[in-house]
């Protein structure tokens, strides 16, 4: 078998080689998260709690039932819908993200590999609210958004998933696939007035 | 608060002058001696500058040169750069001396509403004489019909306290919420904060008034949580504290810095807002008040004490209200010789007099300027004195003031009406929007301790209401002040033409003419007049003409009417409304996995809805797209071809009740669906007419996979969402868009199985017998990665879409092709696509297109009458049923050379092209290289009863008239037995 992570192809790499990055300085940070493992994890009808258990005995963790990320053994959870979460590894587990969490959630829930269909883009600096606030129409000042705090929204029209991971600040985003290049375009020309450094972190 | 260590030079109409850091392009002028800086809009009359700030009517310049050149730009906003270049407008063959001025001549003829009354007499003058003419003649600045090579950018920002207005209350709301904690934002339009601090000669507590601006200033900016945003009007109040602001980031600059763009339009997010927006002076409405040299009183204070300019040296003050002294003890202290005290009250209040006395000048109570004198610039006026006697007093300077208007705007964008204050002699804000506070001038708090006090007051209860409760602030002592005002709305028995909207021309005739006409409404005085309809939209002159138009018709001003306002407050650029989002960047674009190939390939794309697709692939030597399709769809008629399909819409559905679930969502059944199997489905919308076609693949227990089309993949997830969790929530279901997770390409064409042989991983069997016609399954591809299997054909051929983790989906195609390569795989775009299609009578967009049902496609016969499904009732209303609808059928030229166009109506063959022979129309067409001429698909009245029969395909728009026979609207194997093989 092929290595799978030598065969993917980023959505990003066709771009972000060789682009204008703007003025001086080092204002945004951001650097694209490869080789995650990712999966929409829907609790099945009325198995909420029992999910929530099997959770917490696998991973360590309790499902948020509010826009938050929790972090467990090896992974987090992102809330994305009622009953609905995005299960994110660092990278992708042996077999693959769905037999990985049908294991241990049995059929408490409907998981859905979605590893390939989002590009996770780690965005921080001092300036990266600044930069985010020309597209991102929610609050993300400290007294609104605080690290652990997620939010299912849009970025200069295109819709993303964001949560904030620590306090310097750093948000991960991660952002359809097939925009990942339009959204990238937008991030660079937003973050040129404060430097972009896409030095990986 | 001018720098005069260094000089800026500028131009203006082509000549040098110099001015200083600090200055505005009005300041500079006037320090140099300009006086005239533009023509009207109509009269072509030479005009000056009124006022120091927005509201400026006159001095309407086009600043900057080439793709920068931006018209109708207010000088006295406009701050001074080194190598600023500017131009008067309106004027022919020079500002001095304008040609066009002899409209002057025939003013008699241009009064109110001249413009409606072209359009009545005689009804061919008005292309071919009126309005050319009048296109000429009128109008300002000129665009400079280039791309603007700028960078313009929106940005969210959300506060707790958003404070419009930079002047002494909005200092004091802000420092006060500032002080206590909460988050501020202050939008102030000036490049300095302090409004009209820096222009009075007042002190507060032991600084002056400028002083104490910077003081609290650079406290403002030392807060973490309080951002000054300087150069940024407030435009528009919307909803839920929402506000719209245009920052004018580089307009001070030549040209923006390195990755700045010119202006940036916030929209500010506000729990609260402080409105203290301040408020405008009013103009006096007497004969020939436009000559240049005819200015504001605060205007001239503002000249005198922040530019440190004289816009005179011999002064008239012509005043009803206590601003007047003021103004003349500006005045004298800077030099300027005030002639004459004009004051049309019989009852001079003593500060007024005692202004004059120590000015030295003529104190002339109850009288009244009927006439500005000189025509270039003001050289005097005539002033009828209390007893009647007309006297001439020569001036180059006319200081008016007429009372304040509150500028109240942004209170009333959410509909609100002000209400008239008989104290102040204008409008008010009454009921505010939802967190709205006013404070100050704004509010008619005209006296600087009340505003101070006003603003500090609000200024801590908005951030006490965001839970940040601080301390009162200690407002330090200030002069206290008269600040009544005695209205003249006009001056009767002028000479001359009485102004009441400059920049419009309009005069105090005018208003009286539409008076007379029968306008009674101030809505309909304004449109037929065009007051307060010039690019200030009335800030000088909205009152006065409402006033004018009460007086006209014997009402009191609150009778008349009110003014209320819409956004924008100023104008703003389109491009700032547009921000990033310009060129190709105007929406989102969205790229399948095969695009850096297809790109590579030299592939033509088309935008489809927000993706980019691949079109077609030309070859080289070919030099028609129809040669290019044509191959393609040759290559796949005979070999093998390879599709992007990824932006198909992928649905996941898994749970115990998913089968349940599809059979209330499609018109046929899906319960009998086995695993490994794939089934085409067709839904309705409630209403009964088709919403969507796609197909529904079984991969294990309780899995199922739902295509979309490219088209409507979010619609149809909605919908789904919409009858989970309001119509059948009972349903254990799951589901979510996989659309971005795989890659998915058709193989298609008699060898595309013997291509796929060599990518599909060996252990896997997919022969014809193994893996027939609708067959779908999870397999491995290429070694090893995850893939995807189905046997759907769109061409007809035989046919394949294989589906991959999409970020192996460009190793997929390259596999693919590497494979196909001995069969000569050919890619091919969505042209050939389409061909293929119609060759084969599928229906796409355009014959579901909302207004077809199930019947009218030809796919009745999938309406299960075993179950119930969403639509179905809805679906059985008579006129559904009809057997006349139009319905699908295919179309062929009789005349086999004659080309097809898709929106031709069908009319029979002998009828007359009349909407009552209208029969249906041509939906789709295509050059069917298969057949050798072009066919189409349509819908057709009756129309499977009417294979065989000829009818005219009649295209009005484009002149065709092409004779056709109704066919079966599947053109190629009919039987199937291709995609079977």
């Amino acid at each position: 078998m092929p290595d799978p992570a030598q065969v993917s192809v980023s959505a990003l790499d066709a771009t972000t080689g060789h682009s204008d990055h703007g003025g001086p300085g080092a204002g945004v940070t951001a650097s694209e998260i490869p080789g995650a493992g990712l999966a929409t994890l829907t609790a099945r009808k009325g198995q909420r709690g029992r999910l929530a258990d099997a959770v917490r005995s696998a991973f360590g963790c309790d499902l948020p039932d509010r826009p938050k990320q929790v972090l467990g053994r090896g992974i987090a959870f992102v809330w994305s819908a009622p009953d609905q979460w995005l299960a994110h590894t660092p990278a992708m587990p042996a077999g693959g993200m769905e037999p990985y969490l049908r294991e241990r959630l049995t059929t408490l829930a409907s998981i859905v590999d979605q590893s390939h269909g989002r590009t996770l883009l780690r965005i921080g600096g001092p300036r990266s609210r600044d930069t985010l606030a020309k597209g991102v129409p929610i609050d993300l000042h400290p007294r609104a958004f605080q690290p652990g705090d997620a939010a299912v929204t849009v970025a200069a029209h295109i819709p993303v998933h964001l949560w904030q991971i620590d306090a310097s600040p750093t948000f991960v985003f991660a952002v359809p696939r097939s925009l990942a290049q339009s959204f990238w375009h937008w991030l660079q020309a937003s973050a040129a007035e404060y430097g972009l450094d896409l030095a990986e972190k | 608060m001018i720098d005069r260590t260094r000089s800026l030079a500028f131009m203006f109409d082509g000549r040098r002058y110099q001015g200083y850091p600090g200055d505005t392009l009005a300041s500079a002028l006037l320090a140099n001696g300009v006086h005239l800086v533009g023509r009207s809009f109509k009269y072509h009359r030479p005009r000056g500058i009124l006022t120091a700030g927005p509201e400026e009517p006159n001095a309407l310049v086009e600043l900057r040169e080439g793709a920068r050149r931006e018209p109708n730009t207010r000088a006295t906003v406009a701050e001074l750069y080194d190598g600023l270049a500017a131009t008067s407008q309106n004027r022919w063959p020079s500002l001095r001396f304008d040609l066009m001025a002899v409209s002057s001549l025939i003013a008699p003829v241009l009064s109110a509403g001249f413009y409606y009354k072209t359009f009545m007499w005689p009804a061919s003058f008005w292309e071919k004489v009126y309005e050319p003419l009048i296109r000429r003649a009128a109008g300002l600045g000129r665009a400079s019909g280039q791309s603007d090579p700028d960078a313009y950018e929106k940005a969210f920002l959300h506060c707790d306290v958003l404070v419009v207005g930079g002047g002494a209350a909005g200092l004091a709301a802000a420092l006060a919420a500032g002080r206590a904690g909460a988050r501020v934002v202050l939008c102030e339009e000036d490049f300095e904060l302090g409004g009209r601090l820096l222009a009075e000669n007042r002190t507060v507590g032991n600084r002056t008034g400028a002083g104490w601006a910077a003081y609290v200033a650079a406290e403002l900016a030392a807060l973490p949580e309080v951002r000054i945003l300087k150069r940024t009007s407030v435009l528009a109040t919307y909803d839920h504290g929402t506000y719209a602001a245009l920052e004018r980031v580089s307009d001070h600059l030549g040209e923006p810095p390195p990755y700045q763009p010119r202006q940036r339009l916030w929209r500010i997010i506000a729990k609260h807002c402080v409105l203290a927006s301040g408020a405008i002076e009013r103009p006096l409405v007497f004969g020939d008040n436009d000559r240049p040299g005819v200015m504001l009183a605060s205007a001239v204070r503002t000249y005198l004490n922040r530019y440190a300019v004289a816009p005179g040296r011999r002064a008239v003050v012509f005043a009803t209200c206590a601003d007047g002294a003021r103004t003349v003890a500006d005045l004298a202290r800077c030099g300027v010789s005030v002639e004459a005290v004009v004051d049309p009250r019989a009852e001079v209040p003593p500060p007024m007099k005692a202004a004059a006395r120590a000015a030295g000048a003529r104190l002339i109570s109850g009288g009244a300027v009927r006439r500005a004198l000189g025509s270039l610039r003001v050289r005097g006026v005539e002033v009828r004195t209390a007893d009647g006697a007309i006297e001439r007093i020569p001036c180059d300077l006319v200081c008016v003031c007429g009372g304040w208007n509150p500028s109240l705007h942004l209170a009333s964008h959410l509909g609100a009406r002000p209400v008239w204050s008989e104290r102040l002699a204008a409008f008010v804000p009454a009921s505010l929007p939802p967190g709205m506070a006013v404070a100050g001038a704004a509010n008619g708090e005209l006296g600087l301790g009340d505003a101070l006090a006003a603003g500090a007051r609000a200024g801590l209860a908005a951030a006490a209401d965001c839970g940040r409760a601080g301390q009162s602030l200690d407002i330090p002592d200030v002069e206290p002040e008269e600040t009544g005002v005695t209205p003249l709305w006009r001056v009767r028995a002028s000479r001359g033409k009485s102004f009441v909207d400059l920049p419009n021309d309009v005069t105090d005739d005018d208003v009286a003419l539409a008076g007379h006409e029968g306008f009674r409404s101030v809505e309909h005085l304004k449109r037929y007049t065009t007051l307060g309809m010039a690019t200030d939209q009335g800030k000088t002159s909205n009152v006065n003409g409402l006033a004018l138009m009460a007086e006209f018709t014997a009402k009191s001003i609150p009778q008349a009417g009110t003014t209320t306002f819409r956004p924008p407050y100023t104008g703003i650029a389109i491009g700032a409304l547009a921000g990033h989002h310009r060129g190709k960047d105007f929406k989102p674009t969205r790229l399948p996995p095969s695009h850096r190939w297809a790109q590579q390939a030299g592939a033509v794309f088309v935008e489809s809805g927000l993706w980019l697709r691949a079109q077609w692939f030309p070859r080289p030597g070919e030099t028609d797209w129809l040669e290019s399709v044509n191959r393609e769809v040759g290559a796949v008629r005979t070999r093998v071809g390879i599709c992007d399909v990824s932006t198909l819409g992928k649905i996941d559905l898994q749970g115990p009740d998913a089968a349940e679930f599809l059979d209330r969502l499609y018109v046929n059944g899906f319960k009998s669906l086995p695993a490994g199997r794939a089934r085409y489905g067709l839904m309705l919308r409630d209403d009964g007419f088709v919403l969507d076609d796609g197909t529904v693949s079984r991969l294990g227990d309780g899995r199922y996979i739902l295509t979309t089309t490219t088209a409507n993949a979010a619609r149809v997830l909605q919908h789904m969402e919409f009858c989970h969790q309001w119509l059948w929530p009972h349903l254990d279901v799951q589901f979510s868009s996989v659309s971005e997770q795989w890659a998915q390409f058709s193989v298609a064409g008699p060898r595309s199985r013997d291509v796929l042989r060599k990518v599909v991983d060996h252990q896997y069997d997919i022969s014809n017998a193994a893996f027939p016609t609708m067959a779908a399954a999870e397999l491995t591809v290429l070694g090893g990665l995850p893939a995807r299997l189905f046997r759907i054909s769109y061409s007809g051929e035989l046919a394949y879409e294989i589906a991959i983790p999409a970020g192996y989906g460009e190793a997929l195609w390259h596999g693919i092709m590497e494979a196909g390569s001995a069969f000569d795989i050919a890619p091919y775009g969505t042209e050939a696509l389409g061909v293929m299609r119609i060759e084969k009578g599928h229906v796409a967009g355009n014959e579901i297109n909302g207004q077809t049902t199930a019947r009218d496609l030809g796919l009745g016969r999938m309406l299960s009458a075993r179950k119930d499904y969403i639509g179905r009732v809805m679906s059985e209303r008579p006129a559904l049923l009809a057997p006349d609808r139009p319905t699908l059928v295919g179309l062929k030229p009789i005349d086999r050379e004659a080309c097809l166009r898709a929106g031709a109506h069908f009319v029979g063959a002998g009828a007359e092209p009349t909407a009552a022979n209208d029969q249906g129309y041509m939906t789709s067409v295509a050059f069917s290289p298969t057949l050798g001429h072009w066919i189409g698909l349509g819908l057709l009245a009756a129309g499977p009863r009417r294979h065989g029969e000829h009818i005219r395909a009649w295209d009005p728009v484009r002149n065709g008239d092409v004779a056709v026979e109704v066919c079966d609207p599947i053109f190629y194997d009919p039987a199937g037995e291709r995609l079977r093989a």
